[in-house]
């Protein structure tokens, strides 16, 4: 059923994400948690066939920018180049089994923490927390109870 | 086409980077889509403030007497500190008329507010409290806790507003040590430890362990005079012309509840 509406799923599953990544968490845990707008967004961009895929991860991050108080463009750029990766390699995406879509969720989430924290630290200078390298590994692990629970969700 | 699909977001983005961190165009947009956005931190904060109404309905009628009994002697006790701090206040007044002196001491407007929730972002250490641009909150306003400062203003929506804190390493401000006056620029630690790192303090000056480092007004943003950190760690390296020093915020934000929101009286 949701097929047909892929914009109001993706609507409902952006709320949904952008909560998630809200919650209230112990600091090492907040920065070792997901990167959950990432691994909602590559979960529609996989099982939709809807148009202007780079556009939406445009908003999406310049939203998350907004809602976390960061520089306005930061997550844009990195939701857009990660979503980029995925797009390329969609058809193989589709088809893979579940570890080898975390391995492309690993790289897509790579791509995701270098360009912020290469933003970061051309703007903001060398300084942040080694805990958030674990991110990329907590993105890959988090894609399997993600695409469960976004499948339910789909039907 | 494809090379247009994927330049065209990527311009656009590093565009809105580029601004944002030069040039404050983008401010409006980015408050119009807070406020858009703000109930996503209702929802957030749903569960504990439903936890807190059902905890504070089953509050025990005598802990509460208790509880009465120990404020109201608080509050007396801080009225016959406010004294002494109203004498001083008028004692400084008359001595800067006598002096001809340009300075003054500026009287603040305090507005409370409940923290509702820490650190919403990876690379910023940030608070959520419960006032908004509805109470006039404003961004730029200094935030403060019971014992010292805890951060300013950076983004408002009616209801909620977020506050950088000073441990945050993106957040700079003037300090100067409380025991002899020498000034330095603090900077937050990106470590999940909250330390503030004291720059710009020449090797020869006199800092020592337990120091306490106070707000200095000299840039006019904050205001003078409020604890931000005590020493904990001094450092001379024989090639840096500066001192190392370390400070270990005078607020623990993990022990506060509510904050004090400063406006200075001429900004209302």
């Amino acid at each position: 059923m949701t097929a047909n509406r892929p914009y109001k799923y993706l609507l409902k599953i952006t709320f949904f994400a952008l909560i998630i990544s809200e919650l209230p968490l112990p600091d090492i845990l907040y920065l070792a948690s997901p990167f959950w707008i990432l691994l909602f967004y590559v979960y529609w961009l996989n099982f939709f066939s809807a148009r202007g895929g780079l556009f939406l991860a445009l908003i999406l991050g310049i939203l998350l920018d907004i809602l976390h108080g960061s520089l306005l463009g930061q997550n844009a750029l990195a939701l857009i180049l990660s979503s980029a990766f995925i797009i390329n390699i969609k058809q193989s995406f589709y088809v893979s089994n579940l570890s080898t879509q975390q391995v492309y969720m690993f790289i897509a989430s790579i791509i995701y923490l270098v360009v912020i924290l290469s933003v970061h630290i051309l703007i903001q200078g060398f300084d942040f927390s080694y805990i958030l390298l674990i991110t990329p590994l907590s993105t890959a692990l988090f894609w399997a109870p993600v695409q469960f629970f976004l499948s339910k969700l789909r039907h | 086409m494809k090379f247009l699909k994927l330049f065209i977001p990527v311009f656009v983005s590093i565009f809105l980077i580029l601004s944002d961190y030069r040039f404050s165009y983008l401010d409006n947009l980015r408050q119009f889509t807070a406020t858009l956005i703000s109930p996503i931190y209702f929802l957030v904060n749903l569960p504990s403030q439903l936890y807190i109404w059902i905890d504070e309905q089953g509050t025990n009628k005598h802990v509460l007497l208790n509880q009465n009994k120990q404020l109201k002697s608080e509050i007396l006790e801080l009225k016959a500190q406010l004294q002494k701090y109203n004498s001083i206040l008028l004692e400084n007044n008359k001595l800067s008329n006598l002096l001809g002196a340009s300075y003054s001491l500026s009287s603040e407007n305090y507005t409370l507010a409940k923290i509702t929730s820490i650190a919403q972002s990876r690379l910023k250490k940030q608070l959520v409290i419960n006032k908004g641009s509805r109470d006039n909150v404003k961004v730029g306003q200094i935030v403060s806790g019971a014992d010292g400062l805890v951060g300013q203003v950076l983004q408002t929506t009616p209801f909620y507003s977020a506050i950088i804190m000073v441990t945050d390493p993106t957040h700079f401000i003037p300090l100067k040590s409380e025991r002899n006056g020498v000034r330095g620029i603090g900077k937050g630690r990106a470590s999940n430890v909250n330390q503030i790192d004291v720059k710009f303090i020449e090797s020869n000056s006199d800092i020592l362990l337990g120091d306490i480092f106070i707000s200095s007004a000299i840039d006019s943003k904050f205001p003078h005079g409020y604890p931000v950190g005590r020493v904990s760690h001094v450092e001379k390296h024989q090639d840096d012309s500066f001192l190392h020093i370390v400070l270990e915020p005078i607020q623990d934000i993990n022990k506060i509840e509510f904050l004090l929101i400063l406006s200075q009286e001429n900004d209302s």
